[in-house]
């Protein structure tokens, strides 16, 4: 099997090739066709151990809604994308921007406990413009830059999804 | 002995809880709200009832419903945990009319002293010292930030009813004082269905250290050492340890007898925390008195050796404390830090949802209390604590070690928790020097992230071997007739690992 990979880390994100090989219980390896002194083995649903040049790897692995990978090796994470021909997937969207005008998105499941800007307000960059609660704390929603409240999208006491568009501030 | 115990919670204290019954031979009976269905309180329980919604204030936090379990179950007793209704007195006056004993301090007992206001006065009487600020609650916003103006600020907010940090706000300047009244009071009557709030000078810098008591029902109160918990985010607690490492022995005295004191005076029964601010020059002043249990109390238990949920059980059931308790002095030291579903990364938001695995540390000098589990969905609607994790040393660089290697064990994937801010605190300087107070995780918060240590050669590498290996078995798991990747054990290798088992001594 041979998967093109692209692994984002600390310093930056790199693409790579990898080749697996079934040997028994272990699988062998090769990087960017090149063959590594190595083997690994999946120990649980969500953990794989490598071992390489002698030396031992646990890495926890999990895929999050959008489909990358998330890797974790102690207390170091990485994020990993598939680039599998076989599979399709759809780009991913980046929030809309139109010019200097800026959605705001909830960034947690929560519910709008307090508007605190009205339509046509002016408000400056890390002034709040909303509350959200979740988990028994309120959290001051703030806007990312200095304009005038252009919409504002959600009523107080409704309940948001993370992600969900609160307010666009142009 | 109670024959069969309601817990009123949710959570980790409430398996805390469920476990200690348990091993004294109790029935358990749990409560749960519709999204608690499969939490971990409900299937360690001998017997559980579905008491309403998700809104704490229509389950939780409902005392006629949990009466309503209490009876149809039979119950003897009734166990609050921390939170919810903890501190209210309505549900120790709800018992005695039901007549189930509550496991905690009579009613009396938390007026007198739970709330802040009576908990000054009755400081005041006692002659504990106490921080300068108002002893009643202020209903009028605009007479409390006239008062706040002559006191100078900053000043604090604190909701009457309060803990954990809830419904609490420091004003640091006039400009700020009417949205801070604002969110106190709405937090304050979202989590305690209580919006007062009184105000109080702010010390700059103090540390936060607090002396657990005991008291029976037969006149004994004793003090069993105190908790240093000054590492707080936003006036959570974060990191607490035992013993403090600025308490003497002599000052260990000092503040165990002031809080013996306070507990006598307010007739206090059961286990209770007196909590001080003490200042650079060792000076304390009474904060508050929780009438509960605390989160914190497993680092008290790992130094003393005591069980404190059974001390509260059998102090509930009428037994005398022995006179040995008394004497207590701490063994080896004890720290514990607070896993939450939040992330620290994206400013301490909470962080909800399906925790996909979850690989939990063991071995020496390392206990867990928890209330999840791999599969669980942590629900968004309750405080995100996830557990607790508690290291125990023979001095106190033995333990920060033995919670290092516990947190780099410790892996739950699927949503984000603050477990890489416990990294980076027991790594600063200034916490390993024990040079700590309350605004210090705050300042350093506020400070540009040290660069993370650099994975050791091969991480990366490892990392894409891994993420292969498990795209490749997640693929073939999901085609008909593909391969898994680990295939049945070796019979030659069974027979050879048999034969080895054989030839052991």
């Amino acid at each position: 099997m041979k998967l093109e990979i692209q692994l984002t880390g600390a310093d930056g994100k790199r693409k790579h090739i990898v080749e697996l090989e079934q040997k028994g219980e272990l699988w062998g390896v090769s990087l960017d066709g090149q063959a590594l002194d190595a083997d690994a083995m999946q120990i649980a649903p969500n953990a794989v151990s490598v071992m390489l040049g002698g030396q031992s790897f646990e890495i926890h692995v999990s895929r999050s809604a959008d489909g990358t990978l998330n890797l974790q090796c102690g207390p170091h994470e990485f994020s990993a994308e598939i680039i599998d021909p076989r599979a399709w997937r759809g780009r991913k969207h980046g929030p809309v921007e139109v010019e200097g005008r800026q959605e705001i998105l909830a960034p947690m499941p929560g519910k709008v406990v307090r508007l605190l800007v009205a339509v046509g307000a002016t408000v400056e960059a890390g002034q709040g413009v909303l509350v959200v609660e979740a988990m028994k704390m309120q959290n001051e929603i703030r806007s990312p830059k200095s304009g005038k409240v252009e919409r504002l999208l959600v009523k107080e006491g409704q309940s948001v999804n993370a992600g969900q568009a609160l307010c666009v501030v142009a | 002995m109670f024959k069969k115990i309601l817990i009123a919670n949710r959570g980790e204290i409430a398996v805390r809880i469920l476990r200690a019954c348990r091993e004294l031979g109790i029935q358990t009976v749990s409560v749960y709200s519709e999204v608690d269905r499969a939490s971990l309180h409900v299937r360690l329980a001998d017997e559980a009832y579905l008491i309403g919604p998700a809104s704490s204030r229509e389950s939780y936090l409902r005392i006629d419903k949990l009466m309503d379990v209490a009876k149809k179950s039979g119950c003897d007793a009734l166990h609050p945990g921390y939170g919810f209704l903890a501190e209210n007195p309505a549900l120790p006056r709800a018992c005695v009319d039901a007549g189930i004993t509550f496991i905690g301090p009579s009613a009396e007992a938390m007026e007198a002293m739970g709330s802040k206001t009576a908990g000054k006065q009755l400081a005041r009487r006692a002659e504990v010292p106490t921080v300068p600020g108002t002893s009643d609650p202020i209903e009028n916003p605009s007479e409390a930030q006239a008062l706040a103006q002559s006191m100078g600020y900053p000043v604090l907010l604190k909701a009457i009813a309060g803990g954990g940090g809830k419904g609490m706000r420091v004003v640091p300047n006039d400009a700020a004082f009417a949205s801070a009244w604002r969110d106190a009071a709405s937090e304050a009557l979202n989590a305690f269905g209580d919006q007062r709030v009184f105000l109080e000078k702010y010390l700059v810098g103090p540390r936060h250290i607090e002396i657990q008591i005991l008291a029976d029902a037969h006149g004994r109160c004793v003090s069993l050492g105190e908790r240093e918990c000054s590492v707080q985010r936003r006036h959570q607690k974060v990191v607490e340890e035992a013993p403090s490492p600025v308490v003497t022995p002599e000052l260990r005295r000092k503040m165990g007898d002031a809080a013996v004191r306070l507990g006598r005076a307010g007739g206090y029964t059961n286990a209770g925390t007196v909590e001080f601010l003490v200042d650079a020059d060792l000076n304390f002043y009474f904060l508050e008195v929780n009438t509960r249990l605390q989160v914190e109390h497993p680092v008290t238990e790992q130094v003393t050796g005591l069980d404190l949920v059974k001390l509260q059980i059998a102090i509930a059931a009428d037994h005398r404390l022995p006179f040995a308790w008394e004497t207590i002095t701490p063994r080896g030291h004890a720290m514990e830090v607070r896993l939450y579903a939040e992330d620290p990364d994206n400013n301490f938001f909470p962080s909800p949802g399906k925790i996909i695995s979850c690989h939990v540390p063991t071995g020496p000098g390392i206990r867990l209390d928890e209330g999840v589990y791999e599969g669980w969905t942590v629900p968004m609607d309750y405080d995100p604590l996830l557990s607790k994790l508690i290291a125990w040393g023979n001095s106190r660089e033995e333990t920060i070690a033995r919670l290092r290697r516990a947190l780099d064990e410790y892996t739950i994937m699927g949503i984000r928790t603050n477990v890489g801010l416990f990294r980076r605190i027991l790594a600063e300087p200034e916490f390993l020097r024990g040079a700590i107070h309350t605004k210090w995780l705050d300042e350093m918060l506020a400070r540009p992230h040290p660069p993370a240590a650099s994975p050791r050669p091969g991480t990366e590498e490892a990392a894409l071997i891994a993420a292969a290996l498990w795209h490749s078995a997640q693929s073939n798991a999901s085609t008909p007739g593909g391969t898994a990747p680990q295939e049945a054990p070796s019979r030659w290798k069974m027979e050879g690992r048999r034969r080895q088992m054989d030839h052991m001594p």
